[in-house]
């Protein structure tokens, strides 16, 4: 079957599904807005009974405390109450939370009492990412998640062929624990082990066939902390292992130190809604740690997001630089759905490359529950400091447009190329 | 004697699951465009979906009206389906239902009822346009009502994905059945024969 005709044949099936559900959500929002106590105000909230002003602070996450008492004094919106009453059992891992209004003692004023069964302990299995693209690429995860006591643990299969040079497909484990000492805190442990699928183009641009691995594993601790209101710190360890596809070469390793800075504030109240976010991150490799390659590797991102009624504005801008020799897993790619989508990663660089400059700019016009979404995309990578130039650097620019209904996006891009229109078809969610 | 106790057991349970389905009649009418219909002991706001209400939550009920030549016809001649939203004025403790159309002109509401005025208010908007029915031949009337529960469709999709195991759980619920459901069936009338009832008001 050509691919244009599969592609477009997925599409329909996935529009169908996204019509289907949005259909269902707007009939939930519709039922829930029809609700005759719309029109008091909520008095007060409680969460099993206990008011929230006499919850111990730990027993309730901060940022969903602030929204809860924000309610207070509004009219009772029954679908954002329901909203919340589903984040409060994701959170606080809770089998089920029931949403139940009781007699305020104010005139025309009501309380709000979240209902809770099966506190602490919880088992969930998502789906939190599938992409298919009309290039044959297909990436998708599958996520269990046992959470107790404030823990989460899951365990997850992954075959991505989206984000790096190479395809890797194998298990996932990671351990967040619950606050340590104080809400600020919290440690995490991830492990992964995957097996790599190499594009031609990769073998026949690759120095050393040593340089290629058939698997890699990573045991990565991690300890995050909330510095202030919109800014966290996580610092870490990456503990990453590659056994080579050339026999009696070995296994090579890649243990490097971690940091992440984020940073995200929410500027609300006024005709525009703005928001910001930045984030940092430097993998710091040392034979000190027994590495067999050394090298730092910087990558700063910037998003802003403006909306204003149906209108939705945002820039995304991303760069990077690798200083050292890194393996392939860690070097800057292009053409992947996020970052210049429809050109092709191997036509760009078939060993990605050690400097990168992205920007993306999208306007997105909303329309019922969805969004319909144009965006344009410029951005080059190449090979700085000593490496070799291989390649000539390019700045290249793709267009599109896309409709996206909640985690569900359908995208049609095009890369800009001289005289040849080639679109390129995505689907999936998350992505 | 002891083989019949099972049998008698069978007939008993059978009796008490479809105690929702009990010998109601089925009452057709025409008002003057539409064909209605009525049930005169009926009472479907009951258990959970009547708790769920009364602690200030909203119940959706689906309700299909068909037409068909014969009574086990699964094609119908003509249908009329409609969606109402339910809830309960917790301060007021009086119904309020709202029926749920394509566009928001046609949504209709009502409010200050009892439970079976409310009910009754869902049976009489569902209508089934006169010209729709055989004038030549006779008919048979059927009544499907059916709680759909909105909470079901929550937390299936989130932020974090599709939730696998929330789909199995609704569409575990929803493959047993566990939805009160009420169905039923008279006839066959003929066109000519229905009785004409005027009701004033704006349904469909």
């Amino acid at each position: 079957m050509p691919v244009l005709l599969r592609s477009i044949l997925l599409s329909t099936a996935l529009l169908g599904t996204v019509s289907s559900l949005a259909a269902g959500q707007a009939f939930v929002r519709d039922v829930a807005a029809a609700n005759v106590n719309q029109r008091y105000s909520i008095e007060s909230i409680s969460l099993g009974g206990v008011e929230l002003d006499r919850m111990e602070p730990a027993k309730l996450p901060p940022s969903l405390r602030v929204r809860l008492m924000a309610l207070i004094g509004q009219k009772c919106d029954m679908a954002a109450l329901a909203d919340l009453a589903s984040e409060i059992r994701q959170e606080l891992h809770f089998r089920s939370v029931t949403e139940r209004l009781l007699k305020g003692n104010g005139p025309d004023m009501v309380k709000v009492d979240f209902d809770v069964a099966g506190g602490g302990f919880a088992f969930e299995v998502n789906v939190p990412k599938l992409l298919f693209t009309s290039q044959e690429r297909a990436t998708g995860e599958l996520d269990a998640t046992v959470a107790f006591r404030g823990n989460r643990l899951m365990v997850g299969a992954v075959s991505n062929g989206d984000d790096l040079i190479e395809r890797f497909s194998g298990l996932t484990a990671r351990f967040d624990s619950a606050a340590l000492g104080t809400d600020r805190l919290h440690a995490s442990v991830a492990v992964e082990d995957y097996r790599e699928q190499w594009n031609i183009a990769t073998r026949d641009a690759v120095a050393s066939e040593s340089d290629l691995y058939r698997s890699r594993w990573n045991v990565a601790p991690q300890l995050t902390f909330a510095v202030a209101g919109p800014v966290t710190v996580s610092v870490g360890a990456s503990f990453e292992g590659m056994e080579s596809e050339t026999p009696g070469a070995g296994n090579r390793s890649a243990n490097a130190g971690t940091l992440d800075v984020r940073y995200g504030h929410k500027i609300e109240g006024g005709p525009v809604q703005q928001r910001i976010e930045a984030k940092y991150s430097l993998r710091l490799a040392t034979r000190a740690l027994g590495s067999t390659y050394a090298y730092a590797r910087h990558l700063i991102s910037f998003k802003y997001e403006a909306r204003s009624g149906r209108h939705v504005a945002s820039d995304t801008f991303t760069g990077g630089a690798i200083s050292g020799d890194a393996p392939l897993f860690d070097q800057f790619v292009l053409g992947t759905s996020t970052a210049l989508p429809g050109w092709d990663r191997f036509q760009i660089d078939p060993l990605g490359a050690n400097r990168i400059v992205h920007n993306e700019m999208s306007y997105g016009y909303r329309i019922g529950e969805g969004m319909v979404e144009a965006f344009y995309d410029a951005g080059a990578v190449w090979q700085g400091g000593r490496q070799p130039v291989q390649q000539p650097t390019v700045l290249r620019h793709s267009v599109g447009f896309g409709y996206k209904q909640g985690i569900f996006v359908l995208t049609t891009a095009f890369p800009i190329r001289n005289g040849r229109v080639e679109p390129v078809f995505m689907a999936g969610m998350n992505y | 004697m002891r083989n019949r106790i099972p049998v008698a057991t069978f007939l008993l349970s059978a009796s008490v699951l479809c105690g929702t389905l009990r010998a109601q009649d089925l009452a057709v009418h025409l008002d003057g465009d539409y064909l209605r219909v009525s049930l005169p002991h009926i009472d479907f706001l009951q258990g959970k979906p009547l708790n769920r209400l009364k602690d200030g939550g909203s119940v959706a009920f689906m309700g299909l009206v068909t037409i068909t030549s014969t009574p086990t016809s699964l094609t119908p001649i003509a249908r009329s389906g409609a969606r109402f939203a339910l809830s309960y004025d917790i301060l007021e403790e009086k119904f309020s239902v709202t029926k749920i159309g394509q566009t928001p002109d046609s949504r209709r509401s009502q409010s200050h009822l009892s439970a079976q005025q409310a009910e009754l208010w869902c049976l009489d908007n569902l209508g089934i346009d006169r010209s729709e029915l055989p004038a030549d031949r006779p008919f048979y009337v059927n009544l499907d009502l059916r709680i759909e529960d909105p909470r079901d469709q929550f937390g299936i999709i989130g932020d974090s994905g599709i939730s696998i195991t929330r789909m199995i759980d609704f569409l575990g619920r929803t493959g047993r059945g566990s939805q009160p459901h009420w169905l039923k069936s008279s006839g066959p009338y003929r066109l000519e024969d229905l009785k004409r009832i005027e009701i004033k008001g704006t349904r469909g």
